[in-house]
């Protein structure tokens, strides 16, 4: 039986270690990665018009994330059946549940000390999680050093 | 041309238009005459005399000419009569009505049947507005024509020579920056438009140029410093042997420092060789599959050899599970020696505190981040790192000539991947490297 799990992401890089570390702690099963982006609905018309979550996703995807991606997808090559990256609208407790509940995800996983970098229109996700007291795991270490002992992702890209 | 068109067929278009508007005019008179001249009813013939007295004004040298036309007589008669060319008449009978032009005057007849009797009735008259009118047309468009064909030669003219402008003074700026005052610039208007792009990238291009030249004066002197000094110990130390008579403990101690220096000078030569080597690359290397942790790991290796003290950790969390992911095309004594050269930098630096070795594969590279916890580069020397014999400005106290950066740069050249240097003063400085995976059958 596969896991599917939710990471939120900014669509920096930092922000994948906290799906780094989460499959760190998931051993012999199968995981269905959710990254979530969650992003305010524009509110014109014209922009509603031709809006595609697709194209969104597409214009805020690094070529860097993406390479930052299959690293990870390498690193856990048995254990990842698919990371997908979607788009999250809502501002309430209920759709967030809707949202969990429709993509039968099983772990919550929030990173502990990384505040997420949202471009414009983001909102972060992690407040609305913590209040709607859906089971959620944080990960993470305890100091962002630039001395850590653990290797963030960051350290292969630079900016 | 097109104006000339333009204006040619209003002129036409009116012209004709005005003619046969005219012609009509003068038959519908016509009609009006052959009515009130020839009706039999009284009442109506003087009415119509009236009405068209009254309401239709006259035209300038208006006549009119009636003439019965006898069954058999003669038209030619009634050509004479009429002072009128007899072809007209004859069009007029057969075809029942026609018109003429002769000179600036237009004649329209008809023919009019009354009481079995055939007429003809002709009208002639001045046509006032084509004479007048369409020549007044006529003379406002000529003048319209050449007052625009002036203005914009005039215009084409101005803008011909202005618009290009900016191009001329951008000509005239980089003609004056030679290889003497290569600082100059051209001045940046701050505007988003095509000049202004092409500007910056003249300053661009002219920045890279001065960072070249400083590069190859640079290369020069820091060469002949490098060579220089073991060269001046070298001899230095022989005068001193050669003043006075010594023991043989005291030649033993000299030739051995001689020797040093002369290995320190070997070294030198054969790392710029390398050096040279690796930046001509029109040799073809010869390139294997390597695993690039195995060959992380044999660098280690030769590292723990030359400076046990050294503290490097290779760090795997980032591993790829298929070892497929880590086979790149590439020389082995390259690649080895850029790495050596990167993690020998990276303990020299930062007095073998931790280094960190990370290897990780995406779908088409594999990277690799050395990054240590060591003095840093300064950021205004950022520049010049991969200049040949260059050292940085916080480096004296550390042994080295400044090669095995730029040489490690060419290798990953070669192989073509990625080395990019990123690094904060006093925190530590990281190299990361990407090299282009090996596609394998």
């Amino acid at each position: 039986m596969a896991r599917t799990i939710f990471i939120p992401t900014d669509f920096k890089i930092a922000s994948l270690n906290t799906l780094k570390l989460a499959l760190n702690n998931i051993q012999e099963e199968k995981v269905n990665v959710i990254l979530v982006y969650c992003e305010e609905e524009p509110d014109s018309i014209t922009e509603f018009l031709f809006y595609t979550p697709q194209k969104t996703i597409k214009s805020l995807k690094s070529p860097e994330f993406e390479e930052a991606i299959s690293i990870i997808r390498n690193r856990y090559e048995t254990v990842i059946q698919s990371i997908n990256i979607e788009l999250f609208h809502g501002y309430t407790v209920n759709s967030l549940k809707n949202f969990v509940e429709a993509r039968k995800i099983d772990t919550i996983y929030l990173p502990k000390s990384y505040a997420l970098q949202l471009p414009k229109n983001g909102f972060d996700p992690i407040p609305l999680i913590k209040k709607s007291k859906l089971p959620y795991q944080e990960v993470g270490w305890e100091t962002n050093d630039y001395a850590s002992e653990q290797v963030q992702l960051n350290t292969l890209f630079s900016y | 041309m097109m104006l000339l068109l333009f204006g040619g067929s209003i002129y036409y278009f009116l012209y004709n238009y005005s003619y046969t508007d005219f012609y009509k005019r003068l038959e519908t008179r016509a009609t009006i005459a052959a009515k009130y001249n020839f009706d039999a009813d009284k009442v109506t013939a003087e009415s119509f005399k009236t009405i068209r007295e009254e309401h239709l004004e006259r035209l300038t040298e208006e006549k009119e000419y009636l003439y019965q036309i006898e069954q058999n007589s003669d038209l030619k008669e009634v050509a004479k009569k009429s002072l009128l060319p007899l072809h007209f008449i004859r069009d007029i009978v057969a075809n029942a009505k026609s018109t003429l032009q002769i000179n600036d005057t237009f004649y329209t007849g008809i023919r009019y049947n009354n009481n079995e009797k055939l007429y003809i009735v002709v009208v002639s008259a001045k046509n006032y507005y084509a004479s007048h009118h369409l020549l007044f047309m006529r003379n406002i468009i000529f003048v319209a024509i050449i007052l625009i064909i002036l203005i914009t030669t005039y215009l084409s003219l101005f803008f011909s020579k202005h618009i290009f402008d900016p191009i001329k003074n951008i000509t005239r700026r980089v003609k004056q920056i030679s290889t003497e005052n290569i600082h100059l610039r051209i001045e940046e208007n701050n505007e988003d438009d095509e000049i202004s792009q092409l500007i910056s990238t003249f300053n661009d291009l002219l920045n890279r140029l001065e960072t070249a030249f400083e590069t190859q004066k640079n290369f020069i002197s820091n060469a002949s410093h490098e060579f220089g000094t073991p060269l001046t110990s070298i001899m230095g130390e022989a005068e001193v042997m050669l003043m006075k008579e010594r023991s043989p403990e005291e030649y033993q101690q000299s030739l051995t420092s001689i020797l040093g220096q002369a290995e320190r000078l070997n070294q030198i030569t054969q790392t710029l060789l390398y050096l040279a080597q690796t930046g001509y690359t029109n040799k073809r290397v010869h390139f294997e599959i390597l695993r690039t942790d195995e060959l992380i790991w044999q660098t280690k290796e030769m590292i723990d050899k030359l400076n046990p003290k050294n503290n490097i950790q290779i760090d795997f969390s980032l591993l790829p599970e298929n070892p497929k992911k880590l086979k790149v095309m590439g020389n082995k004594q390259l690649l080895y020696l850029a790495f050596t050269n990167i993690l020998n930098n990276a303990c020299k630096y930062s007095n073998n505190k931790p280094v960190q070795v990370t290897i990780a594969s995406s779908d088409n590279q594999v990277f690799l981040a050395f990054k240590d916890q060591g003095i840093g580069i300064p950021a205004s020397e950022m520049p010049f790192i991969y200049d040949p014999f260059f050292r940085a400005s916080n480096t004296r106290n550390f042994e080295g000539y400044g090669i095995g950066l730029p040489l490690a740069r060419n290798i990953i050249k070669i192989h073509n991947g990625h080395l990019q240097v990123s690094s904060v003063v006093e925190k530590g400085t990281t190299v990361q490297i990407k090299l282009p995976l090996a596609v394998i059958q």
